[in-house]
Protein backbone atom coordinates (compact mmCIF):
# COMPACT_ATOMS: atom_id res chain seq x y z
CA UNK A 1 0.00 0.00 0.00
CA UNK A 2 2.72 2.49 1.07
CA UNK A 3 4.16 1.68 -2.06
CA UNK A 4 1.70 2.42 -4.02
CA UNK A 5 1.72 5.89 -2.82
CA UNK A 6 4.98 6.65 -3.50
CA UNK A 7 4.93 5.93 -6.68
CA UNK A 8 2.19 8.47 -7.76
CA UNK A 9 4.34 11.12 -5.91
CA UNK A 10 7.04 10.00 -7.70
CA UNK A 11 4.51 10.47 -10.71
CA UNK A 12 4.16 13.91 -9.98
CA UNK A 13 7.32 14.74 -9.33
CA UNK A 14 8.70 13.14 -12.85
CA UNK A 15 5.77 14.93 -14.77
CA UNK A 16 6.94 18.32 -13.58
CA UNK A 17 10.61 17.05 -14.47
CA UNK A 18 9.32 16.02 -18.11
CA UNK A 19 8.91 19.47 -18.59
CA UNK A 20 12.50 20.01 -19.29
CA UNK A 21 12.41 17.57 -21.98
CA UNK A 22 14.32 14.56 -22.34
CA UNK A 23 16.82 14.07 -19.40
CA UNK A 24 16.43 10.54 -18.72
CA UNK A 25 19.27 9.90 -16.41
CA UNK A 26 18.33 13.27 -14.48
CA UNK A 27 15.21 12.01 -13.74
CA UNK A 28 15.91 8.63 -12.29
CA UNK A 29 18.49 10.30 -10.17
CA UNK A 30 16.24 12.48 -8.93
CA UNK A 31 13.59 10.26 -8.58
CA UNK A 32 15.82 7.92 -6.63
CA UNK A 33 16.47 10.79 -4.45
CA UNK A 34 13.08 11.76 -3.97
CA UNK A 35 12.22 8.23 -3.21
CA UNK A 36 14.97 8.05 -0.38
CA UNK A 37 13.49 11.70 0.93
CA UNK A 38 10.32 10.00 1.12
CA UNK A 39 11.05 7.08 3.40
CA UNK A 40 13.05 9.16 5.59
CA UNK A 41 10.61 11.71 5.98
CA UNK A 42 8.17 9.17 6.98
CA UNK A 43 10.67 8.04 10.00
CA UNK A 44 11.86 11.83 10.78
CA UNK A 45 7.79 12.18 11.29
CA UNK A 46 8.16 10.08 14.92
CA UNK A 47 10.32 13.30 15.86
CA UNK A 48 13.94 11.80 14.15
CA UNK A 49 16.80 14.42 13.67
CA UNK A 50 14.77 16.99 11.21
CA UNK A 51 18.04 19.31 11.04
CA UNK A 52 19.54 16.78 9.14
CA UNK A 53 16.66 16.14 6.92
CA UNK A 54 17.05 20.24 6.20
CA UNK A 55 20.30 19.23 5.40
CA UNK A 56 19.93 16.50 3.21
CA UNK A 57 17.48 18.45 1.40
CA UNK A 58 20.33 20.71 0.98
CA UNK A 59 22.28 18.70 -0.64
CA UNK A 60 19.88 16.83 -3.17
CA UNK A 61 18.68 20.88 -4.31
CA UNK A 62 22.54 21.47 -5.11
CA UNK A 63 23.22 18.85 -6.81
CA UNK A 64 19.93 19.09 -9.24
CA UNK A 65 21.51 22.44 -9.75
CA UNK A 66 24.63 21.14 -10.68
CA UNK A 67 23.63 18.51 -13.21
CA UNK A 68 20.87 20.84 -14.61
CA UNK A 69 23.61 23.24 -15.04
CA UNK A 70 26.15 21.00 -16.94
CA UNK A 71 23.57 19.59 -19.08
CA UNK A 72 23.29 23.02 -20.09
CA UNK A 73 26.75 23.79 -20.56
CA UNK A 74 27.42 20.42 -22.58
CA UNK A 75 24.64 21.05 -25.10
CA UNK A 76 25.93 21.92 -28.66
CA UNK A 77 22.88 24.34 -29.34
CA UNK A 78 22.82 27.84 -28.04
CA UNK A 79 21.39 28.42 -25.10
CA UNK A 80 20.74 31.82 -23.23
CA UNK A 81 18.52 32.99 -20.41
CA UNK A 82 17.38 37.18 -20.56
CA UNK A 83 16.52 38.75 -17.90
CA UNK A 84 12.26 39.77 -18.40
CA UNK A 85 12.32 42.65 -15.25
CA UNK A 86 14.86 44.90 -16.75
CA UNK A 87 13.62 46.85 -19.93
CA UNK A 88 16.66 46.35 -22.25
CA UNK A 89 16.74 42.31 -22.57
CA UNK A 90 20.10 41.65 -20.84
CA UNK A 91 21.27 38.65 -21.03
CA UNK A 92 22.40 36.62 -17.18
CA UNK A 93 23.23 33.21 -19.08
CA UNK A 94 24.52 31.76 -22.06
CA UNK A 95 26.15 28.34 -22.19
CA UNK A 96 29.74 27.64 -24.17
CA UNK A 97 28.04 26.53 -27.42
CA UNK A 98 26.73 29.99 -27.18
CA UNK A 99 29.84 31.69 -27.47
CA UNK A 100 30.70 29.47 -30.39
CA UNK A 101 27.52 30.37 -32.00
CA UNK A 102 27.68 34.46 -32.05
CA UNK A 103 32.01 34.06 -31.79
CA UNK A 104 31.42 36.84 -28.78
CA UNK A 105 33.17 36.32 -25.53
CA UNK A 106 31.57 35.55 -22.20
CA UNK A 107 32.64 39.25 -21.29
CA UNK A 108 30.81 40.62 -24.10
CA UNK A 109 27.59 38.78 -23.59
CA UNK A 110 26.52 38.77 -20.34
CA UNK A 111 24.36 41.99 -19.16
CA UNK A 112 24.45 43.22 -22.76
CA UNK A 113 21.28 43.68 -24.18
CA UNK A 114 20.40 40.80 -26.12
CA UNK A 115 18.92 42.31 -29.87
CA UNK A 116 22.22 44.11 -29.64
CA UNK A 117 24.39 41.17 -30.46
CA UNK A 118 22.60 40.99 -33.76
CA UNK A 119 25.46 43.63 -35.40
CA UNK A 120 24.59 46.59 -37.00
CA UNK A 121 23.45 44.57 -39.98
CA UNK A 122 20.47 42.73 -38.45
CA UNK A 123 17.24 43.25 -39.61
CA UNK A 124 15.40 45.84 -37.09
CA UNK A 125 11.73 44.31 -38.25
CA UNK A 126 12.31 40.94 -37.19
CA UNK A 127 14.42 42.11 -33.97
CA UNK A 128 10.98 44.53 -32.94
CA UNK A 129 8.78 41.32 -34.09
CA UNK A 130 10.95 39.22 -31.85
CA UNK A 131 10.88 41.53 -28.95
CA UNK A 132 6.93 42.58 -29.42
CA UNK A 133 6.35 38.88 -28.97
CA UNK A 134 8.20 37.96 -26.21
CA UNK A 135 7.17 40.87 -24.59
CA UNK A 136 3.31 39.95 -24.57
CA UNK A 137 4.70 36.37 -22.84
CA UNK A 138 4.09 34.30 -25.99
CA UNK A 139 6.89 32.36 -27.40
CA UNK A 140 9.08 32.75 -30.88
CA UNK A 141 9.92 30.56 -33.17
CA UNK A 142 12.15 31.03 -36.29
CA UNK A 143 14.56 31.02 -38.79
CA UNK A 144 16.92 34.18 -38.90
CA UNK A 145 19.82 35.19 -40.88
CA UNK A 146 22.49 36.34 -38.43
CA UNK A 147 25.82 37.38 -37.91
CA UNK A 148 28.87 36.34 -36.00
CA UNK A 149 30.94 38.85 -34.47
CA UNK A 150 33.31 38.62 -37.03
CA UNK A 151 30.67 39.75 -39.92
CA UNK A 152 30.54 35.88 -40.93
CA UNK A 153 26.32 34.66 -42.17
CA UNK A 154 25.07 31.97 -40.69
CA UNK A 155 21.43 31.07 -40.32
CA UNK A 156 19.89 30.40 -36.80
CA UNK A 157 16.71 28.62 -35.87
CA UNK A 158 15.74 30.64 -32.81
CA UNK A 159 13.56 29.91 -30.04
CA UNK A 160 12.39 31.99 -27.33
CA UNK A 161 9.79 31.21 -24.42
CA UNK A 162 9.00 33.45 -21.45
CA UNK A 163 9.90 31.52 -18.12
CA UNK A 164 7.57 32.01 -15.18
CA UNK A 165 7.33 32.78 -11.42
CA UNK A 166 4.53 30.79 -9.52
CA UNK A 167 2.44 33.64 -9.75
CA UNK A 168 2.82 33.69 -13.49
CA UNK A 169 4.31 36.48 -14.19
CA UNK A 170 7.16 36.26 -16.72
CA UNK A 171 10.82 37.23 -14.59
CA UNK A 172 13.50 35.68 -17.57
CA UNK A 173 13.42 34.80 -21.12
CA UNK A 174 14.68 31.22 -22.34
CA UNK A 175 16.16 31.31 -25.79
CA UNK A 176 17.66 28.30 -27.66
CA UNK A 177 19.49 29.11 -31.19
CA UNK A 178 20.69 26.22 -33.42
CA UNK A 179 23.19 26.73 -36.47
CA UNK A 180 21.30 25.62 -39.62
CA UNK A 181 23.89 26.69 -41.95
CA UNK A 182 24.86 23.49 -43.26
CA UNK A 183 21.54 21.90 -43.45
CA UNK A 184 20.30 24.97 -45.55
CA UNK A 185 23.24 24.36 -47.82
CA UNK A 186 22.76 21.00 -48.41
CA UNK A 187 18.68 21.55 -49.18
CA UNK A 188 20.14 24.14 -51.73
CA UNK A 189 22.07 21.43 -53.37
CA UNK A 190 19.22 18.90 -53.39
CA UNK A 191 17.23 21.84 -54.83
CA UNK A 192 19.76 22.24 -57.78
CA UNK A 193 20.02 18.60 -58.40
CA UNK A 194 16.56 18.72 -58.95
CA UNK A 195 15.93 21.21 -61.41
CA UNK A 196 19.29 20.13 -62.84
CA UNK A 197 17.31 16.77 -63.55
CA UNK A 198 13.73 18.98 -64.21
CA UNK A 199 15.52 20.89 -67.49
CA UNK A 200 16.99 17.37 -68.56
CA UNK A 201 13.80 15.78 -68.50
CA UNK A 202 12.47 19.33 -70.36
CA UNK A 203 15.10 19.37 -73.08
CA UNK A 204 14.45 15.36 -73.43
CA UNK A 205 10.88 15.88 -73.97
CA UNK A 206 10.93 18.45 -76.48
CA UNK A 207 13.63 16.48 -78.26
CA UNK A 208 11.30 13.84 -78.28
CA UNK A 209 8.63 15.60 -79.67
CA UNK A 210 10.27 17.87 -82.23
CA UNK A 211 11.78 14.60 -83.83
CA UNK A 212 8.13 12.94 -84.06
CA UNK A 213 7.17 16.02 -85.25
CA UNK A 214 9.61 16.31 -87.96
CA UNK A 215 9.04 12.78 -88.90
CA UNK A 216 5.33 13.34 -89.62
CA UNK A 217 6.44 17.01 -91.26
CA UNK A 218 8.77 15.08 -93.76
CA UNK A 219 6.67 13.14 -95.09
CA UNK A 220 4.36 15.60 -96.54
CA UNK A 221 6.98 17.33 -97.55
CA UNK A 222 8.74 14.85 -99.45
CA UNK A 223 5.56 13.73 -101.33
CA UNK A 224 5.00 17.74 -102.27
CA UNK A 225 8.56 17.98 -103.33
CA UNK A 226 8.00 14.61 -106.15
CA UNK A 227 5.13 16.13 -106.46
CA UNK A 228 6.14 19.40 -107.85
CA UNK A 229 9.05 17.73 -109.96
CA UNK A 230 7.07 15.32 -112.04
CA UNK A 231 5.09 18.69 -112.66
CA UNK A 232 7.66 20.00 -113.84
CA UNK A 233 8.97 17.19 -115.82
CA UNK A 234 5.55 16.25 -117.44
CA UNK A 235 5.39 19.77 -118.76
CA UNK A 236 8.99 19.29 -119.94
CA UNK A 237 9.35 22.86 -122.91
CA UNK A 238 5.39 23.95 -122.59
CA UNK A 239 3.90 26.36 -120.06
CA UNK A 240 6.94 28.43 -118.81
CA UNK A 241 4.76 30.69 -115.95
CA UNK A 242 3.42 27.34 -114.36
CA UNK A 243 6.95 25.82 -114.32
CA UNK A 244 7.97 28.73 -112.58
CA UNK A 245 5.57 28.28 -110.25
CA UNK A 246 6.37 25.10 -109.61
CA UNK A 247 9.66 25.81 -108.73
CA UNK A 248 8.88 28.15 -106.20
CA UNK A 249 6.28 25.28 -104.73
CA UNK A 250 9.55 23.30 -104.74
CA UNK A 251 12.49 25.81 -103.56
CA UNK A 252 9.74 26.34 -100.53
CA UNK A 253 9.17 23.19 -99.55
CA UNK A 254 13.01 22.80 -99.79
CA UNK A 255 13.42 25.92 -97.20
CA UNK A 256 11.13 23.89 -94.59
CA UNK A 257 12.63 20.59 -95.20
CA UNK A 258 15.83 22.88 -94.08
CA UNK A 259 14.45 24.57 -90.81
CA UNK A 260 13.37 20.98 -89.89
CA UNK A 261 16.62 19.79 -90.23
CA UNK A 262 18.39 22.60 -88.55
CA UNK A 263 15.77 22.13 -85.61
CA UNK A 264 16.70 18.80 -85.01
CA UNK A 265 19.88 19.28 -85.42
CA UNK A 266 19.81 21.47 -82.55
CA UNK A 267 18.10 19.49 -79.98
CA UNK A 268 20.08 16.62 -80.88
CA UNK A 269 20.52 14.21 -77.74
CA UNK A 270 23.88 14.52 -76.42
CA UNK A 271 25.19 11.19 -76.88
CA UNK A 272 25.36 10.06 -72.84
CA UNK A 273 27.44 9.79 -70.84
CA UNK A 274 28.62 6.55 -69.77
CA UNK A 275 30.49 5.90 -66.41
CA UNK A 276 30.44 2.99 -63.84
CA UNK A 277 27.53 3.09 -61.51
CA UNK A 278 26.40 1.80 -58.24
CA UNK A 279 22.57 1.40 -58.92
CA UNK A 280 21.77 1.84 -54.74
CA UNK A 281 23.37 5.25 -54.51
CA UNK A 282 22.08 6.16 -57.36
CA UNK A 283 18.43 4.80 -56.51
CA UNK A 284 19.33 7.23 -52.90
CA UNK A 285 20.27 9.72 -54.36
CA UNK A 286 16.72 9.96 -56.86
CA UNK A 287 14.62 9.37 -53.92
CA UNK A 288 16.12 12.15 -51.81
CA UNK A 289 15.00 14.22 -54.68
CA UNK A 290 11.88 13.15 -54.80
CA UNK A 291 11.17 13.07 -50.80
CA UNK A 292 9.41 16.20 -50.70
CA UNK A 293 6.97 15.53 -52.93
CA UNK A 294 6.60 11.94 -51.45
CA UNK A 295 5.95 13.83 -47.93
CA UNK A 296 3.81 16.22 -49.89
CA UNK A 297 1.45 13.99 -50.72
CA UNK A 298 1.45 11.60 -48.06
CA UNK A 299 2.82 8.58 -48.89
CA UNK A 300 5.78 6.39 -47.77
CA UNK A 301 8.52 5.14 -50.04
CA UNK A 302 10.31 2.43 -48.69
CA UNK A 303 13.79 0.96 -50.22
CA UNK A 304 14.78 -2.67 -50.64
CA UNK A 305 18.04 -2.50 -52.05
CA UNK A 306 19.99 -5.89 -52.84
CA UNK A 307 23.33 -5.84 -51.16
CA UNK A 308 26.52 -6.81 -53.06
CA UNK A 309 25.13 -5.58 -56.80
CA UNK A 310 27.66 -5.62 -59.29
CA UNK A 311 28.45 -2.13 -60.99
CA UNK A 312 26.29 -1.11 -64.27
CA UNK A 313 27.27 1.30 -66.86
CA UNK A 314 25.21 3.84 -67.65
CA UNK A 315 24.76 7.85 -68.18
CA UNK A 316 23.82 8.68 -64.19
CA UNK A 317 21.34 11.76 -65.06
CA UNK A 318 19.36 9.71 -67.93
CA UNK A 319 18.90 7.14 -65.22
CA UNK A 320 17.95 9.04 -62.83
CA UNK A 321 15.45 10.26 -65.17
CA UNK A 322 13.62 6.89 -65.90
CA UNK A 323 13.85 6.36 -61.81
CA UNK A 324 12.05 9.98 -61.16
CA UNK A 325 9.35 9.16 -64.08
CA UNK A 326 8.79 5.87 -62.95
CA UNK A 327 8.42 7.45 -58.91
CA UNK A 328 6.12 10.18 -60.01
CA UNK A 329 3.47 7.84 -62.13
CA UNK A 330 3.56 5.79 -59.15
CA UNK A 331 2.79 8.80 -57.20
CA UNK A 332 0.00 9.84 -59.48
CA UNK A 333 -1.74 6.62 -59.66
CA UNK A 334 -1.66 6.42 -55.84
CA UNK A 335 -3.18 10.17 -55.98
CA UNK A 336 -6.87 9.47 -55.33
CA UNK A 337 -6.71 6.40 -53.62
CA UNK A 338 -6.95 7.18 -49.58
CA UNK A 339 -5.77 3.88 -48.79
CA UNK A 340 -2.87 3.55 -50.91
CA UNK A 341 0.30 4.96 -49.68
CA UNK A 342 3.01 2.68 -49.59
CA UNK A 343 5.24 2.61 -53.23
CA UNK A 344 8.40 -0.08 -53.13
CA UNK A 345 11.62 0.43 -54.82
CA UNK A 346 13.49 -3.05 -54.78
CA UNK A 347 17.27 -3.37 -56.72
CA UNK A 348 18.22 -6.93 -57.47
CA UNK A 349 20.28 -8.71 -59.59
CA UNK A 350 18.17 -10.80 -62.18
CA UNK A 351 20.96 -12.83 -63.27
CA UNK A 352 24.42 -12.75 -62.99
CA UNK A 353 24.55 -10.18 -65.37
CA UNK A 354 21.46 -8.17 -65.39
CA UNK A 355 20.74 -5.98 -62.52
CA UNK A 356 17.18 -4.95 -62.34
CA UNK A 357 14.96 -1.59 -60.67
CA UNK A 358 11.49 -2.67 -59.48
CA UNK A 359 9.09 0.25 -58.62
CA UNK A 360 5.85 -0.92 -57.60
CA UNK A 361 2.95 1.04 -56.15
CA UNK A 362 -0.60 0.13 -54.70
CA UNK A 363 -2.51 2.67 -56.75
CA UNK A 364 -4.73 2.02 -59.37
CA UNK A 365 -2.79 -0.77 -61.87
CA UNK A 366 -3.19 -0.18 -65.75
CA UNK A 367 -6.70 -0.91 -67.41
CA UNK A 368 -5.59 -3.73 -70.00
CA UNK A 369 -6.59 -1.60 -72.81
CA UNK A 370 -3.64 0.73 -72.22
CA UNK A 371 -1.22 -2.06 -71.58
CA UNK A 372 -0.14 -2.39 -75.70
CA UNK A 373 0.18 1.29 -75.80
CA UNK A 374 1.60 2.27 -72.61
CA UNK A 375 4.91 3.23 -73.77
CA UNK A 376 4.23 5.01 -77.23
CA UNK A 377 4.94 7.97 -78.05
CA UNK A 378 2.08 10.63 -77.30
CA UNK A 379 -0.02 7.91 -75.41
CA UNK A 380 -1.55 9.47 -72.21
CA UNK A 381 -3.99 8.63 -69.59
CA UNK A 382 -3.36 11.96 -67.63
CA UNK A 383 -5.77 15.13 -68.75
CA UNK A 384 -2.98 16.92 -68.83
CA UNK A 385 -0.01 14.23 -69.73
CA UNK A 386 2.02 15.03 -73.07
CA UNK A 387 2.27 10.96 -73.00
CA UNK A 388 6.30 11.18 -73.36
CA UNK A 389 7.57 10.19 -70.21
CA UNK A 390 7.18 6.68 -70.51
CA UNK A 391 8.36 6.46 -74.33
CA UNK A 392 11.48 8.24 -73.27
CA UNK A 393 12.37 6.22 -70.37
CA UNK A 394 11.97 3.16 -72.52
CA UNK A 395 14.36 4.61 -75.17
CA UNK A 396 17.26 5.41 -71.94
CA UNK A 397 17.11 2.05 -70.83
CA UNK A 398 16.97 0.36 -74.21
CA UNK A 399 20.08 3.18 -75.29
CA UNK A 400 21.40 1.38 -72.15
CA UNK A 401 21.42 -2.45 -73.65
CA UNK A 402 18.35 -3.24 -70.82
CA UNK A 403 14.58 -3.41 -71.15
CA UNK A 404 11.19 -1.60 -69.00
CA UNK A 405 8.28 -3.20 -68.37
CA UNK A 406 5.56 -3.05 -66.72
CA UNK A 407 3.03 -5.05 -65.54
CA UNK A 408 0.08 -5.30 -63.15
CA UNK A 409 0.31 -6.76 -59.28
CA UNK A 410 -1.66 -9.19 -58.49
CA UNK A 411 -3.35 -7.74 -55.53
CA UNK A 412 -3.30 -4.27 -56.47
CA UNK A 413 -1.57 -1.48 -58.15
CA UNK A 414 1.18 -2.13 -61.11
CA UNK A 415 4.93 -2.77 -61.25
CA UNK A 416 7.42 -0.71 -63.79
CA UNK A 417 10.78 -2.71 -64.13
CA UNK A 418 13.68 -2.02 -66.16
CA UNK A 419 16.77 -4.14 -66.39
CA UNK A 420 20.79 -2.88 -66.83
CA UNK A 421 23.46 -5.14 -67.70
CA UNK A 422 25.75 -5.51 -65.71
CA UNK A 423 29.08 -3.69 -65.99
CA UNK A 424 31.51 -6.52 -67.10
CA UNK A 425 34.98 -4.65 -66.17
CA UNK A 426 34.15 -3.87 -62.84
CA UNK A 427 32.94 -6.87 -62.35
CA UNK A 428 32.48 -8.19 -58.61
CA UNK B 1 13.55 -2.42 -121.50
CA UNK B 2 12.30 0.31 -119.06
CA UNK B 3 13.87 -0.60 -114.93
CA UNK B 4 11.51 -1.28 -112.22
CA UNK B 5 11.48 0.31 -109.12
CA UNK B 6 9.88 -0.79 -106.24
CA UNK B 7 8.76 1.57 -103.54
CA UNK B 8 7.94 0.59 -99.80
CA UNK B 9 6.68 3.46 -97.51
CA UNK B 10 3.88 3.45 -95.02
CA UNK B 11 2.75 6.81 -96.16
CA UNK B 12 0.99 6.39 -99.20
CA UNK B 13 1.04 10.04 -100.57
CA UNK B 14 5.03 9.76 -100.78
CA UNK B 15 4.56 6.54 -102.54
CA UNK B 16 2.08 8.04 -104.66
CA UNK B 17 4.43 11.14 -105.47
CA UNK B 18 7.10 9.35 -105.49
CA UNK B 19 5.82 7.12 -108.56
CA UNK B 20 4.38 9.99 -110.12
CA UNK B 21 8.12 11.52 -110.47
CA UNK B 22 9.99 8.10 -111.61
CA UNK B 23 7.11 7.39 -114.15
CA UNK B 24 8.51 10.81 -116.07
CA UNK B 25 11.76 9.51 -116.32
CA UNK B 26 10.17 6.16 -117.70
CA UNK B 27 10.58 3.57 -114.67
CA UNK B 28 8.97 1.00 -114.05
CA UNK B 29 7.44 1.75 -110.63
CA UNK B 30 5.45 -0.18 -107.98
CA UNK B 31 4.16 0.39 -104.61
CA UNK B 32 3.33 -0.70 -101.62
CA UNK B 33 2.61 0.33 -97.97
CA UNK B 34 4.18 -2.04 -96.20
CA UNK B 35 7.07 -4.53 -96.33
CA UNK B 36 4.78 -7.75 -95.97
CA UNK B 37 3.04 -6.29 -99.10
CA UNK B 38 6.09 -6.31 -100.97
CA UNK B 39 7.15 -9.75 -99.71
CA UNK B 40 3.58 -11.25 -100.64
CA UNK B 41 3.94 -9.84 -104.38
CA UNK B 42 7.06 -9.26 -105.40
CA UNK B 43 9.28 -12.47 -106.47
CA UNK B 44 12.76 -12.81 -104.81
CA UNK B 45 14.30 -12.70 -108.28
CA UNK B 46 12.16 -10.32 -110.37
CA UNK B 47 14.50 -7.61 -111.18
CA UNK B 48 14.10 -4.42 -110.04
CA UNK B 49 15.87 -2.20 -107.06
CA UNK B 50 14.14 -0.77 -104.03
CA UNK B 51 13.00 2.30 -102.22
CA UNK B 52 12.69 1.60 -98.56
CA UNK B 53 11.94 4.02 -95.88
CA UNK B 54 13.23 3.24 -92.51
CA UNK B 55 10.32 4.14 -89.83
CA UNK B 56 7.74 1.91 -90.40
CA UNK B 57 5.32 -0.09 -88.28
CA UNK B 58 5.80 -3.67 -88.10
CA UNK B 59 9.50 -4.45 -89.86
CA UNK B 60 11.57 -1.49 -90.22
CA UNK B 61 13.71 -0.82 -93.12
CA UNK B 62 16.75 -2.20 -92.14
CA UNK B 63 15.00 -5.78 -90.95
CA UNK B 64 13.45 -5.33 -94.67
CA UNK B 65 16.67 -5.26 -95.81
CA UNK B 66 18.23 -7.99 -94.05
CA UNK B 67 15.39 -10.55 -95.25
CA UNK B 68 16.03 -9.32 -98.57
CA UNK B 69 19.91 -10.28 -98.60
CA UNK B 70 18.75 -13.55 -96.63
CA UNK B 71 16.61 -14.77 -99.14
CA UNK B 72 19.40 -14.91 -101.56
CA UNK B 73 18.46 -11.52 -103.68
CA UNK B 74 20.94 -9.46 -105.18
CA UNK B 75 18.34 -6.57 -105.21
CA UNK B 76 20.00 -3.44 -104.71
CA UNK B 77 18.51 -1.31 -101.91
CA UNK B 78 18.42 2.63 -101.55
CA UNK B 79 17.03 3.71 -97.93
CA UNK B 80 14.95 6.83 -97.48
CA UNK B 81 14.15 8.43 -94.39
CA UNK B 82 13.74 11.96 -93.03
CA UNK B 83 15.98 11.18 -90.10
CA UNK B 84 19.34 11.35 -90.63
CA UNK B 85 21.45 10.15 -87.88
CA UNK B 86 25.23 10.95 -88.51
CA UNK B 87 26.41 7.48 -89.52
CA UNK B 88 23.29 6.59 -91.37
CA UNK B 89 24.92 6.57 -94.83
CA UNK B 90 28.31 4.42 -93.50
CA UNK B 91 25.51 1.93 -91.76
CA UNK B 92 23.52 1.89 -95.32
CA UNK B 93 26.27 1.15 -97.36
CA UNK B 94 27.82 -1.72 -94.93
CA UNK B 95 24.62 -3.00 -94.73
CA UNK B 96 25.06 -3.76 -98.66
CA UNK B 97 22.57 -0.56 -99.70
CA UNK B 98 23.49 1.50 -102.41
CA UNK B 99 22.69 4.87 -100.66
CA UNK B 100 21.28 6.75 -98.50
CA UNK B 101 18.88 9.94 -98.84
CA UNK B 102 17.26 12.10 -96.22
CA UNK B 103 13.67 13.73 -97.24
CA UNK B 104 12.30 15.00 -98.97
CA UNK B 105 14.42 13.37 -101.33
CA UNK B 106 15.33 15.73 -104.80
CA UNK B 107 13.97 13.74 -107.84
CA UNK B 108 17.47 14.08 -110.14
CA UNK B 109 19.65 12.58 -107.15
CA UNK B 110 17.37 9.85 -106.59
CA UNK B 111 17.75 9.28 -110.62
CA UNK B 112 21.42 9.31 -110.46
CA UNK B 113 21.94 6.82 -107.74
CA UNK B 114 19.24 4.48 -109.70
CA UNK B 115 21.02 4.81 -113.09
CA UNK B 116 24.24 4.49 -111.18
CA UNK B 117 23.05 1.11 -110.41
CA UNK B 118 22.94 -0.63 -113.77
CA UNK B 119 26.82 0.21 -114.61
Amino acid sequence: MKKKIITSKKKKAMASLLKKKTRDCLEEKVRQQTDELKIRDGQLKRGADREKLGADREKIAQEQIHIRTKAMESASDGIFIIDAKKPDFPIIYANPAFYGLTGYSKKEVIGQNYFLLYGPNADMHVLDEIKQIISQGRSFYGELLKFRKNGEKFWSLLRIAPVRDTKGNVTHYVGIKTDTTLMKQRNLEIEEQREELLHVTRVGKLAEFVSSLAHEISQPLTAILSYAQAGQRMLKDREPRLREILQYIINDDQRAAEVIRRLRSLLKKNKPAFEPLDINALTNDTVTLIMPHITAKNKIIKLELGSGLPMIQGDRIQLQQVLLNLISNSLEAMEDSKDSHELLIRTSLRDADTVMVQVKDSGCGIPQENMKKLFAHFFTSKPDGLGMGLSISRSIVEAHGGHLEAENNPDRGATFYFTIPVNRDNKL
Amino acid sequence: MSVNVFIIDDDESVCRALKALLMTYDFEVRTFNSAQNFFDTVAHDDPGCLLLDIHMPGLDGWEVQKRVLASGSDRPVIFISAEKKDDATDRALKAGAVGFLQKPVNGQTLVDLINGIKD
